[in-house]
């Protein structure tokens, strides 16, 4: 269920990505429909609907793995399933009533707020600062982007495990390192009022390289001769042509990063799950985990299936937002 | 008035969602049965199973065995719920202890006394009513014990000569252990002088309660049953555990990390780890291992890990062929091949008693004794009853955490606990 309704949220969010990047100005690009009306003929030549026998596996498709699957888990939402069990009731909002009461699934939710609300601006920013510096720097582009792009291509959990070593409390290097200056530091992942800090810190990581290179496509679209004008115009600081060109003509790049790394953020599960398990105490515990541990340990999929409703709200209001910033506040080249 | 849903109906909206592992679609030829059976964690066992498979081909060579894996328990159960819904259940299954309850509630394991009956008097074969309890849940015999497992303490004999203690006369009570953690805690240099595996599950908190001769539920299984001094003794010895032997806050990999690293005195934790541990450590020092400390000399027990077989098969003809191979995974013989592929405990008096078995075994790998010496004293993990059974667990780890964090005193943990458990409990006429 996780991964079709990420790939959903993937798909959907990455679909206007590019077309916006390169620069050309397609008029909405959100929800491609002028990509339809052209297949939309009706009397092409051989009569019938080609475009229908040509699209039918993609729908087949969508129907099937996604459509289904995901209307499958709102009706299972509204149920009291639980896996292995003979048969079912109907309990309407039970399970929302439900997880209003429950105090693991409130601090999951407040956890999860807390780490989008740390990665997302943490992510992007640093993503900005580090492709100007390599933007403006002479030497090295290639390699700083391949550095800074490499936590995306590795495998998460792989590297959850080198986390787990490098934030060790007694062996790990970065707290051999604290002890070198005198500093106790502290246990990571297993502090409660440090383990959403320790993992927001691994997610920053995780997507700053490829907010990174959103960012350097987006500088390198940028007309050389917009500094030009704002020079001649009298910008002459470094901080006025970012405040006057760059940061403008970042504009929907930015969206686009902020909407992914929202999304991205939300989703956050691989890390949990390897180093902590949502411990201690459901310190760390976040939507994802719960719907998982709730469906998959304790096998109460009704109530996993409400979990997995909420996500989806989260995530096609996050959509939603995009596509409406989308046409009305950012400026387009 | 809740309109209530056949299984197929129930199968037909959440199509899709439970997309399982199709087991192999079973086949009979002429004179032969096949019959599929499922184990979990084949990292640990896969050995063991292979040489039983080897074995149980001479001895019945009419039934073909093929065997489904899962990682880990967890996977394991939820394979089996799965299938249950789609109708592929495996012949027989290998679950957890904890695990059983589960199935046994939900109709999925049957009940194997008749079965035993035919064969005779279970006490002749090995079967004493200490194995037999392991698999009894839910008022039948759920399962037949296969391997056992019960917590050791592990130590750095290095670190424990370091800090002044004799390695040969290791502490027998707790006063004694979290002296000699505070000690060698002392040592500096970021060592830690013990770590007792107390999240997870409630495995480990229940040989703290188990050792006070305290129990999960009362024996009605209407109220908690740690709400007394027993569960209030548990907390405290946890609490002190932090303060007077200075446990560290860790998780459970980082802890057998710190452990494997000689960095960490002891470590209590279950005796299947002897083996695995004893791969890490190589020989950085020298490891060994000795019983939990006492905490009631009378009344003290200690849980029972590790898994048992169920039987799943509806078919009468798999249904023997899967019988028969249980019988012989917990049989003597199997019992043997087991233990010395694995190191859990056996779970047969006969492979222990007989020399024939496992005598030279144990003479020859000490680090797996202390378990055996604590047989007697074990008594079965304790599963709750209904459909939170396995959250009731969840719920209490959380609330350790809140001692381990010094964030609560062990009478308010104590409190919160019983209260937190006793909603989570079903509600009986």
């Amino acid at each position: 269920m996780p991964e079709l309704l990420e790939a959903e949220a993937r798909e959907g969010a990455a679909l206007p990505g590019p077309s916006r990047r390169g620069g050309t100005a397609t008029p909405d690009p959100a929800n491609g429909r002028e990509v339809q009306e052209p297949q939309v003929p009706g009397g092409g030549p051989g009569g019938g609907a080609p475009w229908l026998l040509l699209t039918l596996p993609a729908i087949l498709a969508y129907v099937v793995l996604l459509l289904l699957p995901t209307l499958a888990a709102m009706a299972l939402a509204f149920t009291d399933y639980e896996l292995g069990a003979g048969g079912f009731a109907w309990i309407g909002l039970d399970n929302f009533a439900e997880l209003l009461r429950d105090r693991g699934f409130r601090q999951s939710f407040a956890n999860t707020l807390f780490y989008v609300a740390v990665v997302t601006p943490g992510s992007i920013f640093g993503a900005l600062a580090i492709a100007l510096l390599i933007e403006g720097g002479r030497r090295g582009r290639t390699l700083f982007r391949a550095l800074f792009f490499l936590p995306v291509v590795s495998l998460t959990v792989a590297m959850a495990t080198a986390w787990q070593y490098l934030l060790h409390p007694t062996i790990g290097p970065l707290n051999a390192m604290l002890r070198q200056v005198g500093v106790a530091g502290p246990a990571w992942l297993s502090d409660s009022g440090m383990v959403m800090w320790s993992l927001a810190g691994i997610g920053i990581w995780e997507n700053l390289g490829f907010n990174l290179v959103l960012f350097l496509a987006g500088l390198t679209a940028i007309p050389r001769e917009l500094y030009a004008a704002a020079e001649v115009d009298g910008a002459g600081s470094a901080w006025a042509r970012f405040r006057l060109v760059t940061w403008p003509m970042l504009g929907p790049t930015t969206l686009f990063i902020l909407t992914i790394t929202m999304i991205r953020a939300v989703r956050v599960f691989d890390t949990v799950k390897v180093l902590t398990q949502g411990g201690p105490a459901k310190a760390s515990e976040v939507l994802l985990h719960t719907m998982y541990q709730e469906g998959f340990t304790f096998f109460r999929l009704g109530y996993s299936a409400a979990i997995t409703l909420v996500f989806l709200v989260i995530v096609l209001a996050l959509m939603w937002l995009q596509t409406r910033l989308l046409d009305k506040r950012v400026h387009y080249a | 008035m809740t309109p209530s849903f056949s299984r197929r109906q129930a199968l037909l909206l959440s199509a899709g969602t439970l997309a399982g592992l199709a087991a192999p679609r079973l086949l009979r030829a002429q004179g032969q049965t096949e019959i599929t059976v499922h184990y979990a964690q084949p990292f640990i066992y896969k050995e063991a199973y292979d040489a039983m498979l080897a074995a149980f081909a001479k001895a019945e060579p009419g039934i073909k065995v093929t065997y489904v894996t899962t990682p880990n328990y967890e996977e394991g159960a939820q394979l089996i719920l799965r299938q249950a819904s789609t109708g592929q259940l495996p012949d027989l299954s290998y679950q957890g202890f904890n695990r059983l309850r589960i199935f046994a509630e939900r109709g999925l394991a049957q009940d194997l006394a008749p079965l035993l009956a035919q064969e005779g008097r279970p006490e002749q074969q090995g079967y004493t009513p200490n194995f037999l309890a392991l698999g009894q849940f839910g008022g039948i015999q759920a399962g037949l014990a296969y391997a056992a497992s019960n917590p050791v303490c592990y130590f750095n004999a290095d670190l424990v000569r370091r800090a002044g203690g004799n390695p040969d006369q290791f502490p027998t009570d707790w006063n004694g252990v979290l002296d000699l953690a505070a000690r060698i805690k002392r040592l500096g240099d970021g060592h830690e002088g013990l770590w007792f595996t107390w999240n997870g599950d409630d495995w480990m908190f229940s040989a703290l309660l188990f050792g006070h001769g305290g129990r999960m539920l009362a024996a009605d299984e209407r109220d908690v049953g740690f709400a007394g001094p027993e569960g209030l003794g548990a907390l405290t010895l946890l609490e002190r555990m932090v303060k007077e032997g200075g446990m560290p806050n860790l998780t459970a990999p980082a802890a057998r990390q710190a452990f494997a690293a000689g960095k960490l005195g002891m470590i209590f934790q279950t005796t299947a780890l002897v083996r695995g541990t004893l791969a890490n450590v190589g020989n950085s020092f020298e490891l060994r291992t000795t019983t939990m400390p006492v905490i009631d000399r009378e009344k003290g027990r200690l849980p029972t890990g590790g898994a048992a077989g169920m039987l799943l098969a509806r078919d009468p003809a798999k249904r023997e062929a899967a019988w028969k191979f249980l019988r012989f995974s917990t049989g003597p013989e199997g019992q043997a091949m087991m233990v010395k592929n694995t190191g859990y405990l056996p779970c047969n008096q006969l492979a222990i008693d007989q020399p024939q078995y496992l005598a030279a075994f144990y003479k020859d790998n000490p680090l797996f004794v202390p378990a055996v010496k604590q047989i007697p004293i074990s008594v079965p993990w304790y599963a709750f009853p209904g459909t939170n059974s396995v959250r009731v667990t969840q719920t209490m780890v959380d609330n350790l955490a809140r001692i381990v964090e010094q964030r609560a005193t062990p009478a308010e943990v104590q409190a919160d606990m019983a209260a937190e458990v006793r909603r989570l409990l079903p509600r009986k006429a």
